[in-house]
């Protein structure tokens, strides 16, 4: 009865996750902003999910990974002191206005790449965290709030938080 | 609905996580508030953006080899050693009561039968509602595998076509050459579903043609083979490893896709290949 991981079970776990590395990969590198520490968590992260691999029983494997992956990016953020694993005090977010800058501007410059992923950059850990798991993996709110483990009703109101900070950096970078 | 309510719910309904009703109710405050259509206008614009200016960070090459041999470490670590593990117990009272623990309690052996026929019924409230699910589709479950060993292994070893064009006018002539029917290529660019290029693929007993599309920076594997007359049903969805799939026949073809895109991408990608099929 008991389980170990044996050689034909790598076989199995690295056809079924393998093919979410950029995913993971990805995730990590938004998480961390540092290519190095992006990799050294992914590669640490399919350990702990091989380690758990007995404990996944089909389903979705990308959700899956993905939960580990982000779970060892925030040990690593932690451990490195890293203060914006949330947002605390700059949490009122003004959907409705920038004033100054008007939203012809912000249109304008919504093409500028380096300007959004600077912008994105700043954003605390879980913003950057829920804009690529939407936008770049394309995850339904399910998934995300799988991954994020938050209430899936909260998954709205945080991507409407996210994406209003974001736009108030950038509105803050065009004005500059 | 004020218009509180609206900012509030627009970012479920641009991402279309809303249910009907809701959709329908700020669709209708759009069209009579102005101020909230402007809104709604910039923030699906600056939505769309997001998605196309930032960078998708791919694994660089090595991170894979440098993986791999992590796991066999591991492996090679663990085997003489020979650690057995603890599996979690559904039901601990039965299996880790040790002789020596048994409680002087009169009910005591009656609970563990009491537990033991518990267990037996859940078992067999499990296999009652899963034995359907296994038995019927048995055959699109087998297929399935297929189909997705199919897509990881295009995927994986660098060969996810044969002919690579964007240009459904090469797609298809390389295809027809190939096989012993004529798959309708049509590229789906405007539509955010570019055309790769297609391949040669085994599956269900026979040679079928495999196109390739992109949605982001997703591949999605469209299988194709001629359907038996007859054999039109209803689509048929199934997810399984964090791939969707999903089946569709029309009066001349099979269609599987297979991709790790949402199963809401999936379902646009086959109304959007459809409407772009040439009408017969």
């Amino acid at each position: 009865m008991t389980q170990r991981p044996e050689q034909e079970d790598v076989g199995s776990f690295e056809e079924v996750m393998l093919p979410h590395l950029d995913a993971a990969h990805n995730l990590a590198r938004w998480l961390l902003r540092n290519e190095q520490d992006a990799q050294d968590v992914v590669q640490e992260a399919y350990l702990r999910a091989f380690k758990s691999f007995a404990g996944f029983h089909g389903g979705n494997g990308r959700a899956w990974l993905l939960t580990i992956v982000r779970n060892t990016s925030y040990t690593l953020l932690k451990k490195n002191r890293a203060v914006d694993l949330t947002t605390t005090f700059d949490e009122e977010i003004h959907v409705a206005g920038h004033e100054s800058v008007s939203p012809a501007t912000i249109l304008e410059h919504s093409e500028d790449a380096e300007l959004i992923k600077e912008a994105m950059d700043e954003l605390p850990a879980e913003f950057r965290e829920i804009l690529a798991l939407r936008h770049q993996e394309g995850l339904s709110y399910k998934e995300i709030a799988e991954i994020a483990q938050i209430p899936p009703g909260t998954v709205m109101s945080r991507l409407a938080r996210a994406r209003a900070k974001l736009k108030e950096y950038l509105a803050a970078r065009m004005s500059k | 609905m004020t218009c509180d309510e609206a900012i509030k719910l627009m970012d479920g309904y641009l991402d279309g996580e809303l249910d009907p009703i809701a959709n329908q109710t700020i669709e209708q405050h759009l069209r009579e508030c102005q101020k909230c259509d402007e809104a709604y206008k910039t923030h699906s614009a600056l939505i769309r953006s997001i998605g196309k200016a930032t960078p998708y960070y791919k694994a660089p090459s090595g991170l894979r080899e440098r993986i791999q041999a992590s796991l066999r470490e591991e492996i090679a670590e663990r085997s003489p050693r020979s650690v057995s593990r603890n599996i979690p117990s559904l039901f601990p009272s039965l299996f880790q009561s040790k002789p020596s623990e048994r409680r002087a309690v009169p009910f005591g052996t009656q609970w563990s039968w009491l537990a033991l026929a518990a267990a037996i019924v859940l078992a067999a409230i499990i296999a009652f509602n899963l034995a359907p699910r296994l038995q019927r589709p048995g055959a699109d479950q087998f297929l399935a595998t297929q189909l997705i060993a199919s897509h990881v292994r295009s995927l994986m070893a660098n060969h996810l076509t044969d002919v690579a064009s964007s240009d459904q006018h090469t797609v298809k002539p390389w295809l027809d050459a190939k096989l012993d029917f004529a798959p309708v290529v049509v590229d789906l660019s405007s539509e955010g579903f570019p055309l790769v290029g297609g391949r040669l693929d085994y599956l269900d007993n026979r040679p079928v043609a495999a196109l390739v599309y992109q949605r982001r920076k997703h591949f999605i594997n469209l299988f194709v083979w001629p359907a038996e007359s007859g054999s039109a049903g209803a689509d048929k969805r199934i997810t399984r490893q964090g791939y969707q799939l999903l089946h569709w026949v029309d009066s001349d073809f099979n269609y599987w896709a297979v991709s790790d895109v949402s199963d809401n991408d999936l379902q646009a990608f086959k109304q959007v290949f459809e409407k772009q099929l040439p009408r017969r």
